[in-house]
């Protein structure tokens, strides 16, 4: 946590080298919660890079004492996530949350590569598709919990409401995934 | 303590994380076990969360990194002159180039060779001209050419005499069947104690020969002209 302090203190005096660290530091993580969310390849990357840029125009407001800098970037993403979200909500036909995300899924599916459905592999696939048709504020949850490994209290932080929300918000985002797996026919054996 | 399927769900999470207080997790044991309903949904989520986890962490693309930092920094620098001179022969010390270039050379010395271009015991550098090196593959092409053509005539030439020696024995054959033996020691045709020419001109005389016995043995009173004429065949 200090190094990655002293990696920001030098990226704000304007040391290259130090922000292409940080960068690679966690790029992969940031591309990893950006396509659990969206289900979609290419629209992961853009929305990583998007997260990116907003770091490093808004570098100067993070602080150590806020939780470590993967928690403040892992807040900076979810975030952005919420907002891409609302913007492509407005253009979306249908108006129920929960109709509309079986829409972006189908959309995602189809966008995505043949190598990527073999990397991903059928069952994978099907456990993605299940992610992305929770609503926002379960999958998030889900993703930071399950996918990301935070605990209660970093996830309180990055989501920015009360604990008991967390583990409300989990709970139902795993009973709602497991029943919609359950729908897909992916049952425990 | 009375423990409901509301309840169930409501620490569902607790539950599965190890969390919850040991007087809540032996009821919360005690109500599943045996309730229709609670069990499965257990196991489902049990089930989601374990397929969850078990998802791949992808790769990050590889343009990703470059994308951002030529975002936020700028294009990085092109290195010109020296620097750039230094990197470039630095990528062809690298063993895929090497196995590469050594391929390359193997095969146009395959080339070279085959055309004929170069006299290794007097290797010239004007063999190397494409003017020379285009004469001598089309030397070598003639040569290879009129080569081939002359071997393609020579077996068929092969093929004709045996294909001509194949008929003329299968001839004997077929007057043996129909013709008396002759004696070995006195065969027709043979006039200075050496073999006919063909055995075309053998079974010629075969065939006179046999015709005048018969014709002796019908009118014996020719037999003395005849025997002479035999004779005279048979010497002849």
């Amino acid at each position: 946590m200090e190094q990655e302090a002293q990696l920001v203190q030098q990226c704000l005096q304007g040391d290259g080298s130090a922000w292409e660290e940080l960068v690679r530091q966690h790029s992969r993580r940031v591309f990893n919660i950006c396509y659990r969310f969206t289900g979609n390849r290419t629209e992961a990357e853009d929305l990583a890079q998007d997260v990116f840029l907003r770091i490093y125009k808004t570098l100067g407001s993070y602080r150590s004492a806020y939780g470590g800098f993967a928690t403040w970037m892992t807040s900076v993403t979810r975030n952005l996530l919420i907002d891409h979200y609302r913007r492509t909500k407005r253009d979306r036909i249908t108006d129920s949350l929960d109709d509309a995300m079986p829409v972006v899924e189908n959309k995602a599916s189809s966008a995505r590569r043949p190598d990527e459905q073999a990397l991903l592999g059928e069952l994978s696939s099907q456990v993605q598709s299940a992610l992305t048709r929770l609503s926002p504020e379960l999958r998030e949850a889900v993703i930071l919990r399950d996918l990301q490994q935070l605990d209660y209290s970093e996830i309180q932080t990055v989501l920015a409401v009360p604990e008991g929300t967390v583990k409300s918000r989990i709970n139902r985002g795993r009973i709602e995934l497991a029943r919609i797996l359950q729908q897909m026919g992916v049952r425990p054996s | 303590m009375t423990w409901t399927c509301e309840q169930t769900e409501l620490v569902l999470s607790d539950y599965l994380d190890g969390l919850l207080q040991p007087e809540q997790q032996h009821a919360f044991d005690l109500h599943v076990n045996s309730c229709e309903r609670c069990t499965p949904l257990v196991a489902s989520v049990s089930h989601a969360i374990a397929n969850l986890r078990a998802l791949p962490e992808l790769e990050t693309p590889p343009r990703l990194v470059y994308n951002i930092l030529d975002a936020t920094l700028g294009p990085r620098e092109t290195i010109t002159g020296w620097a750039a001179v230094r990197v470039w022969l630095r990528h062809l010390a690298s063993p895929r180039f090497a196995y590469a270039s050594a391929s390359v050379a193997a095969t146009f010395l395959m080339l070279v060779t085959a055309s004929g271009s170069i006299n290794w015991k007097k290797p010239k550098l004007a063999d190397l001209s494409p003017v020379n090196v285009a004469r001598n593959t089309n030397r070598q092409v003639q040569k290879a050419y009129a080569q081939s053509t002359k071997y393609v005539s020579d077996l068929r030439v092969v093929y004709e005499i045996q294909s001509r020696l194949r008929q003329d024995n299968e001839l004997p054959t077929n007057n043996e069947s129909t013709t008396p033996e002759s004696t070995p020691q006195k065969e027709p045709g043979r006039t200075d104690g050496t073999n006919p020419a063909t055995p075309r001109q053998q079974n010629r005389a075969n065939d006179v020969n046999t015709h005048l016995q018969v014709l002796a043995e019908e009118l014996p009173f020719l037999s003395g002209k005849l025997s002479l004429v035999l004779i005279e065949g048979r010497s002849r």
